[in-house]
């Protein structure tokens, strides 16, 4: 599925568009940034509540093309000025993390 | 490649905001040059990780990557508080990171096995009171 498919059902707020017809391949949930860095597959969203500028860090290494940030927090400024500038999404929701996931899981994407 | 590539970054220590911009340089020069996209991610993660204990434990330092036709070679060394059991700062999980480092997802103490775990040759020095100076290589043609 598509980052625009997946904004679409999740709701909530779009902050960055990135790039809304490539293909999400996975998923990784988690607020620990070595974690994510050591764990997460290219190509795939990350679900998190940490919402500042090292998120973007994360996400540009691992090549990670779409940010979701849970529970109702949202990005500040430079987390989505730097996600636009590297064309990642950004997508801020009020569900919890476990909500997201299993919305996710429910509609097919597999870790 | 006909001239060695040699990239040096100094890292400011506790600016939390400002880490993995040297990292990321490091990745994007490999991936000019032609490196392999999984050779880049392994270099991407120990660099960044290495900027980071930069940052959080060591006060600031320099960050040197040096790229030559078969490998590159990165270097991170401070003057910071050094490390008194690196035996115990390889293990996973363990972690002096504030609370405030934690809150914002650092902290997990998988920074020092991640960069071990993506090397090819690694080695920590430590002194308590003078510093750290690690040193890792990545081979390009090596999976
Ligand atoms: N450059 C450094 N200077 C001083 N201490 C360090 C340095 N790098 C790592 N350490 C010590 O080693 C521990 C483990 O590091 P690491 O595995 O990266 O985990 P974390 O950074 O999450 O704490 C740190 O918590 C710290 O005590
Ligand atoms: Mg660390």
């Amino acid at each position: 599925m598509t980052i625009g498919e997946i904004c679409g059902f999740l709701g909530g707020e779009v902050q960055c568009t990135g790039d809304p017809g490539r293909e999400i391949t996975g998923a990784i949930a988690g607020d620990l940034l070595s974690f994510i860095m050591g764990a997460a597959k290219e190509g795939s969203l990350w679900i998190t509540i940490q919402a500042h500028l090292n998120v973007a860090a994360v996400a540009v290494l691992k090549d990670l093309p779409l940010i979701i940030i849970a529970s109702g927090r949202r990005a500040p400024d430079d987390l989505t000025e730097r996600c636009a500038s590297e064309n990642i999404a950004v997508l801020s929701v009020p569900q919890s993390m476990y909500e997201v996931c299993a919305e996710l899981a429910r509609r097919g994407l597999n870790g | 490649m006909a001239a060695p590539v040699c990239l040096e970054y100094r890292i400011e220590g506790n600016d939390f905001m400002v880490a993995g911009a040297a990292s990321n340089n490091i990745k994007n020069t490999l991936k000019m040059l032609g490196i392999s996209s999984s050779v880049c991610t392994r270099v991407a993660i120990i660099a960044y990780e290495a900027e980071i204990n930069l940052v959080i434990h060591g006060g600031g330092g320099v960050l040197k990557a040096e790229i030559t036709e078969d490998r590159v070679k990165l270097t991170a060394e401070d003057e910071g508080p050094g490390i008194a059991d690196i035996e115990k700062a390889m293990t996973e999980g363990f972690s002096t990171a504030t609370e405030y480092a934690r809150e914002m997802g650092f902290g997990a103490g998988m920074g020092l096995p991640n960069i071990k775990k993506n090397s090819d040759e690694f080695n920590i020095e430590s002194e308590v009171g003078k510093g750290t100076r690690l040193y890792s290589t990545v081979f390009f043609n090596k999976q």
